[in-house]
């Protein structure tokens, strides 16, 4: 369904070989700043429009909290041309769909249609990017859409409150403090003068990547992009997010009663943005632990000792320093505790005695293999190219990521392992139903 | 007013401009053949990737359980717990090496394995695979741990309403019959299971004759032929003939019920109305889906539309045709907050008797048509796509034809043939509703729509209801 919120673990490819080439991109920018990367790919004769706008949960504050995942409901919601759910009913009458996805960092808009409707959809996203018209009805209609998606979320996964919890206490200070969602009282009181000053603020072609791939020419994208969106105007480069995390001095621990039948345990450590140089040693460790039934944490705890029904790690792109994260779920009359504990425990095993090159061999072919899932679809493509360019500066560096991630040593994954895995960097916590043990 | 007007004019406009396309979108060409044995193969080669995908279908699906409901999966998932020449360590540890998957499951009619690999692992999978499927051991000690896990993750499953309510529908449409079956298990039935149940459902449902396996991915076709009638002929044909219980005839509903589950801590409802469907060989299959696309298939459907986009009662509501081989299921699925409940309820009604009342115009008609033509090609894009769909056309015996005539069919769907499609195929009465929710909350507004039924979400599904 449409308008979803996806949390931060999306995976990168690397390892480009002969089936994509850096080259294979072409890109452009408009006059107004709003930056094109085209792959003309004819496997299938469709084609698809992927716009990364630099917006998310991390540029609101206390008040409006959530603004930005109800700002993406309420692009769907009416423009000048396209009036209320003309966006929707045009896309669909033209063989296209849609759907979009709100983050701590990004907005993400996705089209994908038969490759001949390009031109509506080039003249659909002009209109609601130019003139969207943020009509009061809609706003409280759509208000009710996004409680209910809050409250679906809670409903039906315990990870969602665990999480939203342990972000909040984990950061203190940093816009990650809160859920993208937003709390309930600020999804109840968004204004209408605070939506129009984020359309203006934010959707501004110049705070916008759009990436295209499929059964389409470049120059012809090139002819629509200039017809469609190149007449709308450039803003002033929005507000920077000045707030840093402090340095955490101690580990942090939170607790949530929730009816279940084992307890959930998360832990998060503190770790760097996309950009810096520890992101790829820390995306292999990841792997290390959790991917596969061989990987560490699920041939020990869920395996061999039994303590654990799943585990799973999570550490995904940023701008801002983020968190890696151990999810686990603990069997049958085994005490949270003595999961915590194991979990430290191997942990300890790989910052004191590293791991070994076949392990890590074993990753760099698992990476491999992923990349060729992203290359496979021409969705995974325009995804894929549009992180890259949104969360490492340049969709190039796609390109670049074989060499780095071979590049990462047995010694970099046990010394990344070191830096960040120590107690005072850490927040846990803990679901469970019976909280007064 | 001279907005709407306006409005109205260039969309109609829009409407009318529009060349869709899509057009000629074709299967590739592929190999089909049988083993002595009986086993189906399909290949197709595909070389945009160095990667291959298998898909494998065998007739060991929940509907032989018996009165062992959760055998046919717990069968599936212990096919990687080791064979002859692998341990599970050994499999799981090869496997994970070269970023190779390997997944077994089961589904209601059938068993699955589906696997993706580096073509270049060709040889050393194909064998695992071959072994899998041919030389399993369920090992009692790896067996006995899967088995608790699945016995929490029993429980696990009722703290989400999500992952419960169409085991409970099910149950209460089909009843008896064995489509009723529910996957996961139970725990009563589950907790006395030992390898042995396993031995014997594998011997007896695990065969090549009513199985088959596709291959699609960058591969020589004569080389790969060669390798599978190899790895594969071996396979021993089935001793008995497994008896067709899905065959048997299906009660239909002859009254409109409620079942009522309780979840003490719901905050929400959520909630399934239906009643019987299709089989998947219903030659009107492709004109109900464009119907169904219409009513609750994609995000401007006549449900969604109301329920989310008019009224924000919800985050988003649906229908489908879950088509088996003998039978199947319509549903319209949605959650509200429980206070909330009746008005999300009558709403999805007023919606159904509305596409009964005043059917469908000529305008959404084509918008059907050009949304599942135009969303058509990208379901069959990958190799694991193309590897599961020669898969399907072996289960449910349909051939290429389907995909190739495909926007013929389509665009073949008249006005005159959507409204019988209607008045056959979607239902107006003898709806079965199940309640997820919080039931001292709602049971008075459950007492609207039928017959009603409490159950306790901690308690086990029971036989029927």
């Amino acid at each position: 369904m449409k308008k979803i919120i996806l949390p931060a673990f999306l995976f990168l490819g690397m390892h480009l070989q002969a089936q994509m080439k850096a080259d294979e991109v072409k890109t452009f920018t408009l006059k107004n700043g709003m930056k094109f990367l085209v792959v003309e790919d004819n496997s299938i004769p469709n084609a698809n429009m992927y716009l990364f706008y630099r917006v998310g949960s991390r540029n609101e504050y206390q008040g409006i909290t959530g603004l930005s995942h109800f700002f993406e409901h309420m692009m769907f919601n009416g423009a000048k041309k396209y009036g209320p759910k003309l966006f929707d009913q045009t896309m669909e009458f033209n063989g296209g769909s849609n759907n979009a996805y709100t983050t701590e960092n990004v907005t993400v808009y996705t089209n994908w249609f038969p490759s001949s409707a390009a031109e509506t959809i080039f003249d659909l996203e002009g209109d609601r990017i130019s003139s969207l018209s943020i009509d009061p009805k809609m706003v409280e209609s759509e208000r009710g859409v996004v409680l209910s998606e809050r409250s679906t979320g809670l409903e039906n996964s315990p990870w969602e409150q665990l999480s939203q919890t342990l972000q909040g206490a984990a950061f203190l200070e940093h816009p990650y403090h809160w859920p993208v969602i937003g709390y309930v009282d600020d999804m109840k009181n968004w204004k209408q003068q605070d939506l129009e000053r984020y359309f203006k603020t934010y959707y501004a072609p110049n705070n916008c990547v759009v990436v295209v791939s499929g059964g389409i020419k470049l120059a012809e994208v090139k002819r629509l992009a200039e017809k469609y969106l190149e007449p709308i105007p450039a803003q002033p480069a929005p507000p920077k997010v000045n707030i840093v995390e402090p340095p955490q001095t101690g580990e942090r621990r939170v607790t949530v009663q929730k009816d279940v039948a084992t307890p959930y345990l998360l832990i998060g450590y503190r770790t760097p943005e996309a950009r810096h140089e520890d992101f790829y040693a820390l995306n292999i460790l990841s792997s290390i632990l959790s991917s596969g039934k061989s990987s560490r944490l699920y041939s020990s705890l869920v395996d061999e000792k039994q303590l654990a029904t799943q585990v799973f790690t999570g550490y995904g792109e940023s701008f801002d320093p983020t968190l890696f994260q151990v999810y686990a779920v603990a069997n049958k009359n085994v005490a949270e505790t003595d999961l915590e504990q194991a979990i430290y425990k191997e942990l300890d095993k790989i910052k004191t005695n590293g791991i070994s090159e076949s392990e890590l061999q074993k990753i760099k072919n698992q990476k491999l293999m992923e990349f060729y899932s992203q290359v496979e679809t021409i969705n995974g493509k325009s995804n894929n190219i549009g992180t890259y360019e949104v969360f490492f500066g340049d969709y190039r560096k796609m390109f670049e990521a074989p060499a780095k991630y071979n590049k990462v040593t047995a010694a970099d994954v046990q010394n990344v392992a070191k830096k960040y895995f120590t107690k005072s960097n850490r927040t846990v916590g803990v679901s469970k139903s019976n909280v007064e043990d | 007013m001279k907005k709407i007007k306006k409005l109205l004019l260039i969309s109609l406009l829009a409407f009318f401009s529009l060349q869709l396309s899509a057009q000629g979108y074709k299967l590739p060409p592929f190999e089909k053949f049988k083993l002595p044995n009986g086993l189906t193969i399909y290949l197709m080669e595909q070389h945009e990737v160095p990667v291959i995908s298998v898909s494998a279908i065998l007739p060991a699906g929940a509907i032989y359980d018996g009165e062992k409901s959760g055998l046919a999966s717990l069968t599936a998932t212990a096919l990687k717990h080791g064979t002859l020449n692998y341990t599970k360590a050994k499999l799981d540890e090869e496997l994970d090496f070269i970023g190779a998957s390997v997944n077994t499951s089961a589904s209601k009619e059938s068993a699955g394995l589906s696997a993706k690999f580096a073509a270049k692992d060709k040889d050393n999978v194909l064998a695992i695979i071959k072994d899998l499927l041919l030389e399993p051991v369920f090992d009692t000690a790896e067996f006995t741990k899967e088995k608790k896990r699945l016995l929490v993750g029993l429980e696990q499953q009722k703290e989400s309403p999500r992952a419960v309510i169409g085991s409970y529908f099910d149950k209460m449409l089909y009843g008896d019959h064995v489509y009723g079956n529910i996957i996961q298990g139970k725990i009563s039935t589950v907790t006395p299971l030992t390898t042995n149940d396993l031995k014997a459902f594998y011997k007896e449902n695990y065969r090549p004759d009513g199985a088959a396996i596709s291959v699609v991915g960058d591969f020589s076709l004569t080389d790969m032929k060669a390798k599978l009638t190899a790895l594969f002929s071996g396979w021993k044909k089935g001793s008995k003939v497994q008896e067709n219980k899905a065959a048997e005839p299906i009660k239909n509903p002859t009254e409109n019920k409620v079942l009522l589950v309780n979840k003490e801590d719901a905050k929400e409802t959520t909630f399934y109305i239906g009643a019987p469907g299709i089989s998947r060989n219903n030659p009107d299959f492709v004109s109900i889906d464009v119907v169904n696309t219409l009513f609750g298939g994609r995000f401007t459907s006549m449900l969604n539309d109301e329920l989310r986009v008019n009224t924000g009662l919800t985050y988003g509501a649906s229908s489908r045709f879950s088509a088996l081989k003998n039978g199947g299921s319509f549903v319209i699925t949605t959650f509200t907050a429980g206070k909330t409940t009746e008005p999300a309820i009558d709403k999805a009604l007023e919606v159904i008797n509305k596409l009964h009342k005043d059917g469908i115009d000529e305008k959404s008609l084509t918008s059907a048509k050009n949304y599942v033509k135009g969303q058509f090609p990208p379901r069959y894009e990958t190799a694991g796509q193309l590897a599961g769909l020669l898969t399907q056309m072996f289960w449910y015996n349909f051939d290429e034809s389907f995909i190739n005539n495909f926007e013929k069919n389509v665009d073949g769907l008249t006005l005159e043939k959507a409204k019988q499609i209607i008045t056959k195929y979607f239902p107006k009465d003898k709806l079965q509703f199940v309640l997820v929710g919080k039931a001292a909350d709602i049971k008075k507004i459950a007492e609207k729509y039928g017959k009603v039924t409490e159950v306790q979400i901690k308690e086990e599904v029971k036989k029927g209801f």
